[in-house]
């Protein structure tokens, strides 16, 4: 399924778990190199599919996006359908949290301190134009997006957006959080390799330079 | 109705009253900031009058309104602030302050008026009167800087207290930010340059007035 372009998909997984790029990997793979890659895989993609099809969210609900976040919880659009089953009114429990309505600047740090008591793995989502980027609110009060201030993962338009966009919204999450990777070892390149990659690069750049 | 109001009055308080410019039976009357006092106990007061109830205190600064009124608009610049104090003198007096008056009772209501000049922004206070007053009167201290003489507590009650300046002022930059905890910044073609007075390309955190004056404490 891939209606949308998600971004990438490291995202918010601490830069030490990082995989290096493919194309830096070796070519050639033991075959206990392959096996865990193998394992990697399989259990990234379990880890991906628990933890996308049970987001218990925070609702930080600041303005009037608060009553269509209501509705998006209740019966007739559902949220819990999709597995973000419960809001959790404390940060340490949650995994997403939901900027819902117009951050202003006087509310910054307590966004900010909301935001580092959550608990990793974390992702953000931004409801409504105001904390996507302030919104018409450009002015002395306002912070411009809560983006400025915390790092967000999903934003969803609208003044206030339906519930369905706020339900596309989340699938784009789960879809981002189910591609994320994790893992199990690190891949070291041998100093051979690393030296003939310079000199490619340099024979390459030297060609381009000398022209 | 409100004429009767005002005819009372010009017998009590005939000193009081600079002029009355009241529209289509909305009527103001433009008192004298020395005698606001008196003026005010009396209209509670009085069964005549009855005006117990305070239902607005609001603050107006008249710097480019004439040339609003010609069409000439404030300047929404990022850099310039709306008006150039230095170019140009300011209308005096330059800030009015409204007491919207009413009486539930009676069912009619006032509006008294007093004009600033921007030099002597000093009103003596009437939390003494309403007690509504003390927190009406605290906005217009955050937001336009008046300095109400002998309130209890006047301190600032919407914006933060590290906050620079008086925000509904003509002559605050339209789109200066004075952010508390460190932004990131990044090009936005959106939201176009950072807010600020330094603009796109200049870190925000940098820029800020507001940053130089948080206590590192206060917000961890």
């Amino acid at each position: 399924m891939s209606r949308l372009p998600v971004l990438k998909p490291e995202g918010n997984v601490p830069e030490s778990q990082h995989l290096p790029p493919e194309e830096s990997l070796p070519v050639l793979l033991t075959r206990s190199d392959e096996a865990l890659g193998f394992f990697e895989r399989k259990l990234s993609g379990a880890l991906g599919w628990a933890r996308a099809n049970s987001l218990f969210q925070y609702p930080f609900v600041t303005a009037c996006c608060g009553m269509e976040y209501m509705s998006v919880m209740a019966g007739r659009y559902d949220l819990a359908r999709f597995g973000a089953e419960y809001p959790r009114f404390t940060p340490r429990q949650a995994d997403l949290l939901m900027i819902v309505g117009t951050i202003n600047v006087k509310q910054t740090p307590v966004l900010k301190r909301v935001y580092e008591q959550m608990t990793e793995p974390k992702w953000v989502m931004a409801f409504g134009v105001c904390a996507s980027s302030g919104g018409f609110y450009d002015n002395y009060a306002t912070t411009q997006g809560a983006d400025r201030v915390i790092p967000v993962d999903v934003y969803v338009p609208g003044c206030p957006p339906r519930p369905e966009q706020v339900l596309d919204g989340l699938k784009i999450l789960q879809e981002k959080i189910r591609s994320q990777r994790h893992q199990l070892h690190t891949v070291e390149k041998s100093r051979e390799i690393e030296d003939a990659d310079e000199e490619k690069k340099k024979r390459f750049l030297g060609k381009w330079l000398n022209r | 109705m409100a004429q009767s109001l005002i005819d009372l009055l010009r017998e009590t308080h005939p000193d009081a009253i600079v002029s009355t410019p009241g529209h289509r039976g909305d009527e103001v009357v433009v008192v004298r900031r020395e005698q606001l006092v008196d003026v005010c106990r009396f209209l509670k007061e009085d069964p005549r009058t009855d005006l117990k109830l305070l239902a607005q205190i609001a603050g107006v600064d008249l710097l480019t309104y004439a040339t609003e009124a010609t069409g000439g608009g404030a300047l929404a610049s990022i850099e310039v602030p709306a008006y150039d104090l230095e170019r140009k003198r300011p209308v005096e007096p330059r800030y009015q302050v409204a007491y919207n008056l009413g009486s539930v009772v009676k069912k009619h209501r006032l509006r008294l008026r007093l004009e600033l000049r921007s030099d002597d922004m000093k009103i003596p206070t009437v939390t003494g009167i309403w007690r509504t007053a003390d927190w009406w009167e605290r906005y217009i201290y955050d937001m336009f800087g008046v300095e109400f003489v002998g309130h209890p507590n006047l301190t600032r009650i919407m914006m933060y207290p590290e906050f620079q300046g008086f925000p509904l002022r003509k002559d605050y930059p339209v789109r200066k930010r004075q952010p508390l905890v460190p932004e990131l910044d990044f090009p936005d073609l959106v939201r176009g340059p950072g807010p600020g007075p330094g603009g796109a390309g200049v870190p925000m955190s940098q820029t800020h007035v507001g940053r130089a004056n948080v206590d590192p404490d206060a917000y961890d």
